[in-house]
């Protein structure tokens, strides 16, 4: 009797109390989830190469974008959004624009990202870029192609100078610096990979010689496999040409260099960043890396009290890409600063309307990112570095120089 | 002068993609298969040869010889593999084959890393003069290796018994195992052979070239090129086939703009098809 | 004929999910990709499975597609449909000449020329960049919500005509393999020689279901491009993104079926999304491992496909149960 009945009286009591506990709760809830919210971590996507050709690169990039949100959740987060961590949320973008473009839609609507770093090649930016403006989600991106901030979208915003400024900076750096070492340049030799990196950058080049008055002796497309130089050398031999702009990646540029030396070819050497810039540059030539001028859109020794961390932290010099995907991941999160909201749109209106300083953007030129309505940032501003040992050092322009270039026949 | 210039440095060149080309080409001689995941044994040849050199300091040039014993080794090991691959209809082999080559270069990614990795050699930046004529050094080496392993091929396979029972069974499966020639054995060492060589044409450059996962396509259009010039199963028509190749190469580069060197090779490969499907040389099957 | 019951049920269920999902989501997306390479799969399936010939060159198509509509919509403003019509004629075209250096080809030798074929293109492509825009590829010029210019906001529309496309590919593939063309060419397929004696025009028949292979497949390229908004050379000729995909995605599935396309899609383009979403944050190159992997077990379990793995399992497990 007893037992048929008390389990039930004691059901009661506790559905009872359940249900005052629960209604207890419920009127506390929207005080608790107030306070859960304190601090929700704020979802940031990741969208670069692990795999493929340009793994190294994305690699890179993540890695500097790791770094930075280290440094952020460590200081305490986004203090406007109570201490809010930053929350990577990483994923390979393969070397296929539509599947760049699919993880974009993954990680807009799975993990209701805020915003979005990607994705390194151009292609993949362009394809991602498509999706990300469609869902009002801002894109963040250190790719160069015109292309990126020729579309008239509003949510992409570009961290350095785009290609044909880049091109263009390349020669009028070069000739700065041939004049200052009493050469006044006149013929010169473009070669470049045939992706949309060389083919942009060799653009810029062409236009801007055309502008100089300055002949372009050779001006010769290579596919980015070529596996023998020599037709692209003997050419050069030939072109009687005074300099030469190189657009290359790691394996073709190490090929150039080397099949220059072999046939005694002295000329002064301008890299077009990409396989110009790495530590693996410098690795495999050893002494015959020494003084190779190259045109870059960032470079660490502008602010190397932050890019020390990174060489700490990784083993190698803080090569571009990381550096300028760390500040995109810092301009971010003064957005969100700025914003006070993890709400895509907030934070695409405070990233178009700000001026961001200090923090990681003391690593940029001027110390200043301000995107103009087409995304680009207005100033960033393309160096000279130039190889001195194991380090590359800014010589151009002077206001951001670190030391005084040096013009020789390689 | 340029066009002579062009066909030397065509030619040795050539040397090069005819020792990878013979990996292939015998591959298919003996066992039927196209293998589309050639290029990678390649790719992991140059790699054996890199960490032979970054931490037992040998020269690719030797180091190459142990990228044929390793990837060799590795070859024989994949019995099985071959052996199904052989027995599934042709359509199935190709798709056996490209999951191979996924899985070597993943495999080849999470091990190495993505990052490109060059050897430094003493005579990497020197070059020998023949009159007005430039002879790269790094090119010569590798072309004189070519030539020594293209040597002790053919003494393997025309003196030793061995290498007669590979061709016995590349000819007529049948009759060789009438005559009792264990012919999986055979197909397991042509297979090994095969691939070893290649990874030997993959070291050889490694001075010139740097390596990475991805390596392998750069070398896959010369290769399956020189194979079908020289007829699918002739390792004589490969290497007529490779030399064609590096000499098609360089002397386009006088014709017309570089960037399209690798059209002009397509148009080409086309072209033999069409008009020769056996190849210049003909072909074993 | 016994399966009519299933289909229309398979068909209802493509019909009625999208109204559940997300419109602009990315389940969506990955279901609308499915069906765009199931009906490539199926375009494939014609030359593949009915002519046997195994094409690793279809890029070449898919490319023309999408390069001629895009083009012809950034220069003189046509409508993608227009463009279509456009992109099948140059695919058709396109078959047609490669036809001529490929006829006395068979197996290696023939995937091997269509892989020549599609590389030439692409190399034109990414070259000749006054006309193509290059290696940085082309952008669809940007359009309101619309039909006529076949751009859309969200991916339920194209979710739909991808759909419509698939069921068209499909009528057609079954058309074909029921006609006296599909007799013709089951005869090739089995025995060139015997078809030869018995009066086939062997070539002109290869020929014909090429280019409708081609011409299907340029205008599925069409598509594609108005789907992303955005390709380059490479993504629209590459080889293992888009040949090898499709013809792998049919024999997968089972080459010669009509299901086979659609079962190999819907099986690999999920499965390609998942590996990715659960492995390529942690190692670079794990997702591709895992894939390659899964690609030679399937097909060293049964090389001819999941479709007829499937019918021995269940074959088997009814011949266990006691009648």
């Amino acid at each position: 009797m007893t037992k048929a009945v008390t389990p039930h009286v004691r059901g009661v009591f506790a559905t009872r109390r359940r249900v005052l506990a629960l209604g207890a709760a419920g009127l506390a809830m929207p005080f608790v989830r107030r306070a859960s919210a304190k601090g929700a971590p704020v979802n940031v996507g990741v969208i670069l190469p692990l795999s493929g050709a340009n793994a190294q690169f994305g690699v890179n990039s993540r890695n500097g974008i790791e770094l930075v949100a280290e440094q952020i959740n460590a200081r305490g987060g986004i203090k406007a959004l109570e201490g809010a961590p930053i929350n990577l949320v990483i994923a390979d973008a393969t070397s296929t624009p539509t599947t760049a473009a699919t993880v974009g839609q993954r990680l807009i609507t799975q993990n209701n990202v805020v915003a979005i770093l990607g994705a390194y090649a151009s292609s993949l930016t362009l394809a991602l870029s498509e999706v990300t403006e469609r869902r009002d989600i801002p894109l963040m991106t250190m790719s160069f192609s015109d292309q990126i901030t020729g579309r008239g979208f509003k949510n992409i915003f570009q961290i350095i100078a785009k290609a044909s400024v880049l091109g263009a900076a390349q020669l009028d750096g070069t000739v700065a610096i041939a004049k200052s070492a009493g050469q006044t340049l006149e013929r010169i030799a473009i070669m470049y990979e045939d992706t949309a990196y060389g083919v942009s950058q060799a653009k810029g080049l062409r236009d801007a010689a055309g502008k100089l008055g300055i002949k372009v002796v050779m001006d010769e497309a290579y596919p980015l496999g070529i596996t023998d130089v020599t037709p692209l050398i003997n050419k050069l031999r030939g072109a009687n040409a005074q300099a030469v702009f190189p657009a290359s990646y790691l394996n073709d540029g190490l090929q150039i260099i080397r099949s220059m030396r072999q046939q005694s070819i002295a000329m002064p050497i301008i890299g077009g960043a990409g396989g110009y810039v790495i530590p693996d540059f410098r690795k495999a030539l050893g002494e015959y890396a020494e003084n190779v001028l190259s045109i870059a859109p960032g470079n660490y020794d502008l602010a190397p009290q932050l890019t020390d961390a990174f060489r700490k932290k990784y083993g190698y010099f803080m090569v571009h890409e990381a550096l300028e995907h760390a500040v995109c991941l810092d301009v971010l999160a003064q957005a969100l600063e700025i914003a006070k909201a993890a709400d895509p749109a907030a934070v695409r209106k405070a990233m178009s309307e700000a001026e961001f300083k200090g923090g990681w953007c003391d690593a940029m030129p001027g110390g200043v990112v301000k995107f103009d309505q087409t995304g680009l940032n207005t100033h960033a501003v393309p160096m000279m570095v130039q190889w001195r040992g194991e380090d590359l050092v800014t010589v151009w322009p002077d206001q951001l120089a670190k030391a005084k270039p040096v013009w020789s026949a390689a | 002068m340029a066009f002579i210039q062009a066909v030397l440095d065509g030619l040795m060149i050539g040397g090069v993609y005819a020792v990878i080309s013979i990996g292939l080409t015998l591959v298919f001689g003996v066992m039927g298969i196209v293998n589309f995941a050639q290029a990678e044994f390649l790719m992991l040849g140059m790699f054996v040869a890199y960490f032979a050199w970054a931490y037992l300091g040998l020269d690719p040039l030797i180091g190459s010889i142990l990228s044929f014993i390793v990837i060799f080794c590795i070859g024989l090991v994949q019995r099985t593999l071959i052996q199904r691959v052989m027995k599934a209809p042709p359509v199935a082999q190709i798709f056996l084959t490209i999951g191979l080559l996924i899985v070597i270069e993943n495999l080849a990614l999470l091990a190495f890393g993505s990052s490109f990795r060059s050897v430094s050699t003493s005579y990497q930046t020197s070059s020998l003069r023949i009159g007005p004529l430039f002879v790269s050094v790094p090119y010569l080496a590798a072309f004189c290796m070519a030539v020594l392993s293209g040597f002790a091929l053919w003494l393997f396979t025309d003196r030793s018994w061995y290498g007669q029972a590979m061709r016995a069974t590349a000819q007529n499966p049948l009759a060789a195992r009438l005559m009792g020639i264990d012919v999986e054995r055979m197909q397991q060492i042509a297979f090994g052979l095969g691939v070893g060589l290649t990874a030997f044409g993959g070291a050889i450059v490694l001075p010139y070239f740097t390596v990475n996962p991805t390596v392998g396509s750069q070398f896959v259009v010369l290769m399956f090129t020189a194979v079908v010039l020289g007829g699918l199963g002739n390792v004589v028509g490969a290497v007529i086939g490779g030399l064609a190749v590096g000499v098609i190469q360089s002397l386009s580069a006088l014709l017309f703009p570089i960037q399209l060197q690798n059209l002009v090779l397509f148009l080409v490969f086309i072209g033999v098809l069409a008009l020769r499907p056996t190849g210049l040389v003909g072909s074993s099957r | 004929m016994k399966y009519w019951p299933y289909l229309l049920a398979a068909l209802a269920v493509a019909v009625l999910l999208p109204l559940w999902l997300a419109p602009s989501g990315y389940l969506i997306r990955v279901l609308t990709l499915a069906l765009l390479f199931a009906a490539l799969g199926q375009a494939w399936n014609i030359v593949g499975g009915l002519a046997n010939q195994i094409s690793l060159g279809h890029a070449a198509f898919f490319g023309l597609g999408a390069y001629t509509s895009t083009l012809l919509l950034i220069n003189f403003g046509l409508s993608p449909w227009i463009g279509m019509l456009a992109a099948a004629g140059i695919g058709a075209l396109a078959a047609f000449v490669l036809s001529f250096p490929t006829m006395r080809l068979s197996g290696h030798y023939f995937a091997l020329a269509t892989l020549a074929f599609s590389e030439v293109l692409r190399v034109l492509a990414s070259s000749w960049g006054s006309v193509t825009g290059g290696p940085a590829g082309l952008s669809v010029p940007f359009s309101p919500d619309s039909l006529l210019m076949l751009q859309f906001k969200s991916t339920r529309p194209y979710y739909y005509i991808i759909l419509a496309a698939l069921l068209f590919v499909t009528a057609i593939f079954v058309a074909i393999r029921r006609s006296a063309l599909g007799y013709r060419l089951r005869a090739v397929k089995e025995s060139i020689s015997a078809a030869e004696v018995i009066g086939v025009d062997t070539a002109r028949v290869k020929v014909i279901a090429s280019v409708i292979s081609a011409a299907l497949t340029a205008a599925l390229g069409v598509i594609y491009a108005q789907l992303t908004y955005f390709f380059d050379p490479d993504s629209v000729f590459g080889i293992i993104s888009i040949s090898i995909r499709i013809a792998l995605i049919t024999i997968l599935g089972g080459v010669g079926t009509a299901i086979g396309p659609i079962i190999g899609s819907f099986l690999i383009v999920p499965l390609e999304e998942l590996a990715n979403l659960l492995l390529s944050s942690r190692a670079a190159g794990l997702s591709q491992l895992f894939f390659g992997i899964l690609l030679i077990a399937i097909i060293l379990v049964q090389p001819r496909g999941v479709l007829v793995l499937i019918r021995n399992i269940v074959t088997r497990a009814r011949r266990r149960k006691p009648s």
